[in-house]
């Protein structure tokens, strides 16, 4: 029996060695690669050098593609933070089978497959004579979306409902209730939304692949086009670790975030 | 008064919602149902003809059995290394266990451009892999690892295996403990107790982990056209490769195709796995 614990655990120990292996190096590589002095990437590098990092920031389409992702995703995660919010807000206390489907609507492009609506968005623009900054930005809200909705329905549903019933009895309307009673509780809530929305537009790849456009590119999809049509060059390891450095600020910042809503909720 | 506010909140992102992604999705469904044209998006006479050529034609029909393949064993792999690191990761101490939770959804927050990139550097001729083989002295002349079937399967598996280890290692913590040791008190070998009480306890984490590994790979296009380059298409590729030349109602029966295909599968997991009868233990 002993000998069988020690096998299962020992089972366990490689497996997840192997695992954060695979699911690891290929991102440390890149990072690796972003600093390598030589045209190709040597391993172990040879040496170290900032080139590529400057070879990225001084092409105009990778610096624009940078600027044009900036941009979406701070827009689009305050639209979708915000709706999110109204959503989980209005769900938070209703139960019922309305409000069930109402909040699979709202859950939905979590695991709908993303290109799919992509097309469908692409189709409906091109019907509509859409251009194409609002019709990329709207697809990025409904992406977003459900990652507010999630993160504030939990705050809300936490929140006990007598401090609100206080705000309304003491004289509040509803826009005051939730401006100065039930948005200061649940605000931790509302900003990790904001940041995975922020997140998971900056990476998106599946809708931006069709609504994109000439001059209006997204950061991974310049890399992906460069990929396909330019050939793996370190320029796109650069590209890639200004990516995953601004994740890794935005991470550091969530788990600041939720470490706060630890600290609140325990008072 | 009460009802008026709650129009006021739900209006706007049920408006998003209808608008931007269930309309569009009809839209596209409708348009599947409609002939081709070369002026328009699409013909103005109704047919079932998208879906009857797809379903009938050997080259669709090798396709999807290709992209279900490799799906069928990027979750195999999935599911055989992502349990035992779950576990793992479920008996580590809460402070640990939150680390190593974080560890597992960074990766996930990086674009998949990115992730696909980083085993494009590593698989390509003059890549990490085979420069070292070659520094060993292993082999002569590079391999050609990418653009194979399994340089898809190897980077969507590691790419997505964070999902199922999330998935199942936040069921296993969730786990009462007293169970196992019940039945180990009553002469239950470790074996015996996790096939017959952790392993069953444990299917919402591996239900939700199934469906989500599953829908990732259907849509995963970025990944399989990196990696698998031209001659390893799947279903995803048919649908980019129709829009690029404007056949909008093929792309949509495909996309419809796509849709029946993780509809299927959502239902073939859950009534297999029954996630819910598996009480408390789903979050």
């Amino acid at each position: 029996m002993k000998a069988a614990l020690s096998a299962g655990s020992m089972l366990r120990g490689t497996a997840t060695t192997i695992a954060f292996a695979l699911i690891v190096v290929p991102i440390l590589i890149v990072v690796v690669a972003a600093f390598s002095p030589n045209d190709y990437f040597q391993f172990p590098p040879p040496g170290f050098s900032l080139r590529w990092f400057v070879e990225f920031f001084g092409l105009q389409t990778m610096r624009d593609a940078f600027v044009l992702s900036i941009e979406l995703a701070l827009a689009s995660a305050t639209i979708a933070t915000i709706l999110g919010t109204l959503a989980a807000l209005f769900l938070a206390r209703r139960h019922g089978a309305i409000a069930a489907l109402l909040q699979s609507l709202f859950l939905a492009p979590l695991v709908f497959p993303t290109l799919i609506l992509g097309v469908a968005l692409l189709l409906l623009y091109k019907t509509i004579g859409m251009p194409v900054f609002p019709g990329l930005l709207l697809a990025h809200c409904i992406v977003g979306m459900p990652y507010g909705f999630r993160t504030v329905l939990a705050s809300a549903q936490a929140l006990d409902p007598a401090l609100e019933e206080a705000g309304q009895s003491l004289g509040a309307d509803p826009l005051r209730t939730l401006f100065l009673v039930t948005l200061p509780l649940i605000w931790p809530g509302v900003l990790s939304g904001w940041l995975f929305a922020f997140i998971v537009s900056f990476g998106e790849l599946n809708t931006a692949l069709f609504l994109t456009g000439p001059g209006v590119t997204t950061l991974p999809i310049e890399i992906f086009s460069y990929l396909q049509f330019t050939g793996s060059q370190l320029v796109i390891a650069a590209a890639s670790s200004v990516q995953i450095a601004l994740i890794v600020i935005l991470v550091a910042v969530i788990e600041r975030v939720v470490g706060i809503a630890r600290i609140t909720r325990a008072r | 008064m009460k009802s008026a506010w709650g129009w006021f909140l739900l209006a706007p992102p049920l408006v998003l919602a209808l608008v931007f992604f269930v309309v569009p999705l009809v839209y596209l469904f409708w348009v599947s149902l409609h002939a081709s044209s070369t002026s328009e998006l699409y013909g103005a006479a109704l047919t079932l003809r998208n879906y009857s050529d797809v379903l009938a034609d050997s080259f669709y029909l090798t396709i999807v059995r290709r992209t279900l393949g490799v799906a069928a064993v990027i979750l195999g792999l999935c599911l055989l290394i992502g349990y035992p690191v779950a576990y793992f990761v479920a008996l580590l101490p809460v402070r640990r266990r939150m680390l190593a939770i974080l560890l597992l959804l960074f990766p996930l927050m990086v674009s998949n451009v990115v992730r696909a990139y980083g085993w494009v550097s590593l698989l390509e001729r003059r890549g990490v892999v085979n420069s070292t083989l070659r520094d060993l002295h292993l082999i002569d002349a590079p391999l050609d690892l990418l653009y194979t079937p399994s340089a898809v399967v190897i980077a969507l598996m590691t790419i997505l295996l964070p999902y199922m280890v999330i998935s199942i290692a936040n069921t296993l913590a969730a786990l009462d403990r007293r169970y196992q040791e019940a039945a180990q008190a009553l002469g239950a070998s470790p074996l015996r107790t996790f096939l017959h009480v952790t392993l069953p306890l444990s299917t919402p984490g591996i239900a939700s982990g199934t469906l989500l590994v599953f829908l990732l790979t259907l849509s995963a296009y970025v990944t399989i056209t990196l990696l698998g380059g031209p001659r390893s298409k799947l279903l995803v590729s048919l649908i980019y490769d129709s829009v690029t030349a404007f056949q909008w109602p093929r792309a949509a029966a495909l996309a419809f195709v796509l849709l029946a295909l993780a509809l299927a599968f959502t239902g073939l997991i859950l009534a297999l796995l029954r996630p819910g009868r598996v009480q408390g233990a789903g979050r």
